[in-house]
């Protein structure tokens, strides 16, 4: 996936010297007045540190949507880019933008903005601590931006829920000719179907039992292709509703190969009813019904590994993500929804909780990110044609004691269950090689697809 | 049974031609086609007249033949319907419900332990208003190990909010399921429809049929429309079973209004019942008592309330006492649910004693659940008469003509003496 390039700020690095201001005067304007840069960096005392006010080069930039003239425009390169010829001098543009990135230039006589010095932006050449730098966001960002978000804002998730997050990008790309199932759990209990006579979300949306997700899915779909329409079957689950109590009905639908986009979320546990343990939890956690106390220590079994279990249905397409690295999510969303054309396409999504995992809301991202760099959480895709690929490099991963220590639910872990979390992980980092080495290996080529049954192929409905 | 053509799973007409249902042939307005078949396969047959868009099946014994024979019909293009061979009866009226909401008109059948899987979806279906019709093909319920007939599972589950109608013949089987789409989808009702049959009796015994024309029962039953409530269509967004209820706000209103529409419902469906029958008495020529059967209660000063196909025996039994000059009748309970009290109050207003044979056990009254049914509608009657509980046919065991001449005698000593507490337990001194 293609990116497009920013400047970020780390406000830790700043001493607010203004070498940047003063390097943008000197390149970009016509008086040397420090007034006149397009980046400024002001105090921040309420948060004892020094912030900084330039243009974010939004992925929907305010400063464009409120200008009557269109002569503010997001470009291809990324760059929010100001037309001289257009521009009727009326201002709104700053009253629009929240983040003070464009500003009125008495000396100029017009509105000016960083336009990122033609992807040399001297701001970033002065600053000698680090505190600027010259980095790639994801261009996806921008694009999906631009599909409607078919949730209702508002939605009553946990503050830092990554769960959202996913299912609002989710539901975006899947787009309005769905149909959504949420089975109990977080995701409709933060009111996706609705709440006394309100809706929650866009599209034809409705709980099934926590048990039968797949199979109301199936009915559902079978019937539009029946009648020669294409309608997208999407399940949003939690762990428990797929893996555990919802387990038979997902491996039936696998099994059958409808054709279904089933997406899992898995918060380790029945988080929407106050943390408690599932077949997915790791072992050693804390929950409520795994507690620690005098004689518990937290959950005494490993978790099961649900994706493995889904590829080895042969589903046309099974792949794990997570939140911190959403480019590969994207990827995978794509393969997903295409693959569910074809036959069942089951993706999983490692979402960190913040409530029930216990860690402050403003980590999970760190979490997630964590997660993966010790290969706790191991990213791969499964196809049905191609095997199993691991998304990333798995051999130099870091000790997973990073990722245990950053949540609460594992504060109480001894050196014996700490060990045993890093050997459990490490192995099935090595069931993961396996797999896909067997992909690799010249000689068996199509081994591990081989060694998975093939699923029925239904016809592609109308 | 001389006019028998032939027996086979796909029917032959009298020039011996395979017709196919669902096709118009030459022979659609000659008389009724002939087929001599079992309860199960005839209820294949109501199906495949019924023209479901859906079909999902899970095998249990005694209904597997009948899930076999609707596969096969699915299989030769007898019937033009998706099957999903699901993995368990939980998943088979799930899916169901999942197609309902998208439009369809839907099948299945089970019993027993499958009933009892699936009760979390079917204790749903009614709640979901979605006229989905299924078969249960009565079986005991377990333990002890049993794999036999009787009506334990349907007992059970008769608060759950479905539709339960009770057959007594094959040619009822067939014909009812049928009636049953009617029934289920008239805009008054939109509530799922049980229809009864004895596993083993009717599942298993063979007889002669008459099998109504397809163009006819097309006309008859319309096109379907089971979703105009609740749909889960995109081309008409809705959230379909919302969060409701809490103490406060809008919650518990709309709760209250929910329930409430189920009963006003079933109570509609108590008329709709009747008039569905009747039109098939006209359009077809077969008529049955629509919610309760009123057999020789004429001058009769008691009878026996039965459900199911073990009237027939009694009838026998009930027509061998009237020989001898005995003055008794016969109730036979059709609908149960809705539960007919007006019709059922009318024929116990007609005798001095009553005694109920049951196929199941009501464990907490030590008695058979259509008893206190019966005890319940007695409360209606002009006069209290006696009530005897009669059990019987648990498991398969036979209800023969002695077993019914024996409940005939034990009820009429209700005549003249106190009703017993203990219900009479008809096989228990079978060997």
């Amino acid at each position: 996936m293609s990116a497009t390039p920013t400047i970020s700020f780390d406000p830790a690095r700043c001493d607010g010297c203004g070498d940047c201001m003063s390097a943008c005067v000197s390149a970009k304007s016509t008086v040397e007045y420090i007034a006149q840069s397009r980046i400024r960096i002001v105090r921040d005392d309420e948060a004892g540190c020094w912030g900084v006010a330039q243009c974010r080069q939004c992925g929907d930039p305010r400063c464009a949507s409120v200008c009557p003239a269109a002569a503010l425009a997001k470009g291809d390169d990324g760059i929010v880019a100001w037309d001289a010829e257009r521009c009727v001098n009326c201002l709104l543009c700053t009253a629009g933008c929240i983040y003070g990135g464009i500003a009125f230039s008495p000396a100029e006589g017009h509105v000016v903005k960083c336009d990122q010095c033609a992807g040399a932006p001297q701001c970033v050449s002065a600053c000698t601590r680090g505190a600027l730098r010259y980095v790639n966001a994801a261009k996806l960002y921008n694009r999906w931006g631009e599909l409607e978000d078919l949730f209702v804002p508002g939605l009553g998730g946990c503050q830092g829920c990554n769960t959202e997050l996913i299912m609002r990008h989710t539901l975006r790309r899947v787009g309005p000719n769905t149909v959504l199932a949420t089975p109990p759990g977080c995701i409709p209990g933060m009111g996706s179907v609705g709440y006394n006579g309100m809706l929650g979300c866009k599209v034809p949306v409705f709980h099934p039992l926590l048990t039968n997700t797949a199979s109301m899915l199936t009915g559902i779909r079978r019937q539009y292709r029946r009648k020669g329409r294409k309608v997208t079957a999407l399940a949003l689950a939690g762990d428990g509703g797929a893996g555990d109590v919802g387990f038979q009905s997902l491996s039936g639908a696998a099994e059958r190969g409808e054709q279904i986009l089933f997406v899992c979320v898995d918060n380790e546990g029945y988080m929407n009813t106050g943390a408690q343990r599932s077949g997915s939890t790791t072992y050693g956690a804390w929950t409520a019904t795994t507690p620690v106390g005098d004689t518990g220590r937290g959950k005494t079994q490993d978790a099961k590994n649900l994706p493995l279990l889904m590829m080895w249905h042969g589903c046309e397409y099974v792949a794990t993500a997570s939140t911190a690295f959403m480019e590969d999510f994207y990827a995978k969303l794509e393969a997903a929804l295409d693959a569910s054309e074809r036959g069942f396409a089951y993706l999983h999504l490692y979402s960190p909780c913040t409530s029930g995992w216990r860690f402050p809301s403003a980590s999970n991202i760190e979490v997630a990110r964590k997660a993966v760099e010790t290969n706790f959480a191991l990213l791969w895709e499964y196809r049905r044609d191609r095997g199993l690929r691991l998304s990333r490099d798995i051999d130099d991963p870091a000790p997973v004691t990073e990722y245990l220590e950053l949540l609460g639910k594992f504060r109480h872990l001894d050196a014996a269950q700490t060990a045993h979390i890093q050997r459990h992980v490490a192995a099935q980092a090595q069931v993961l090689r396996d797999l896909a080495g067997m992909h690799q290996d010249d000689g068996l080529s199509h081994c591990c697809s081989s060694i998975v049954p093939q699923a029925v192929r239904h016809e592609t409905g109308g | 049974m001389n006019d028998v053509v032939e027996k086979t799973a796909l029917l032959a007409d009298p020039a011996g031609e395979r017709i196919v249902p669902g096709t118009d042939t030459a022979v659609a307005k000659k008389a009724p086609r002939i087929l001599v078949c079992d309860g199960n396969e005839a209820a294949a047959w109501g199906v495949v007249l019924s023209r479901p868009d859906m079909v999902a099946v899970y095998p249990i014994t005694p209904q597997s033949s009948l899930a076999e024979y609707v596969a096969q019909f699915v299989a030769d293009g007898v019937l033009d319907a998706e099957l999903v061979e699901a993995e368990g009866e939980h998943s088979v009226l799930s899916v169901l419900h999942g197609a309902a909401l998208a439009g369809a008109r839907t099948y299945t059948a089970s019993c027993g332990q499958g009933l009892a899987f699936m009760f979390e979806p079917y204790f749903r279906t009614p709640n979901l208003r979605l006229p989905i019709v299924m078969s249960i093909v009565n079986r005991d319920g377990i333990t002890p190990q049993c794999v036999w007939g009787g009506q334990q599972d349907a007992m059970t589950v008769r608060e759950v909010g479905w539709v339960q109608l009770f057959c007594e013949t094959v040619q009822e089987v067939l014909d009812t399921i049928v009636m049953a789409y009617r029934i289920a989808e008239d805009r008054s009702v939109m509530l799922p429809v049980n229809v009864n049959h004895d596993g083993n009796y009717l599942s298993n015994g063979i007889v002669r049929i008459e099998l109504p024309d397809q163009t006819e029962v097309d006309d008859f039953l319309g096109t379907p429309d089971v979703n105009w409530h609740a749909a889960l269509d995109p081309d008409r967004p809705m959230g379909v079973d919302p969060l409701t209820g809490g103490a406060t706000g809008p919650g518990p209103a709309l709760f209250v209004g929910y329930r409430r529409g189920h009963c006003e419902g079933m109570q509609n469906a108590l008329r709709v019942i009747v008039e569905v029958h009747e039109e098939w008495a006209r359009r077809f020529g077969r008529r049955y008592a629509p919610l309760v059967e009123e057999y020789r209660l004429d001058g009769a000063d008691h009878a026996l309330v039965t459900i199911g196909s073990m009237a027939g025996a009694a009838k026998d039994a009930v027509d061998a006492a009237r020989d001898r000059g005995e003055r008794v009748g016969l109730i036979r309970i059709k609908t149960l649910r809705p539960f007919p009290l007006d019709a059922l109050v009318a024929a116990l207003d007609k005798v001095r004693a009553v005694g109920v044979v049951d196929r199941a056990v009501s464990y907490g009254w030590n008695s058979g659940p259509v008893h206190q049914e019966t005890l319940a509608a007695l409360q209606h009657c002009g006069h209290r008469i006696p009530c005897l509980s009669l059990i019987g046919g648990l498991a398969g065991a036979d209800l023969t003509q002695t077993h019914f001449e024996r409940a005939i005698a034990e009820t009429a000593k209700l005549l003249d003496a106190p009703c017993p507490r203990e219900p009479v337990w008809l096989n228990a001194e079978d060997r």
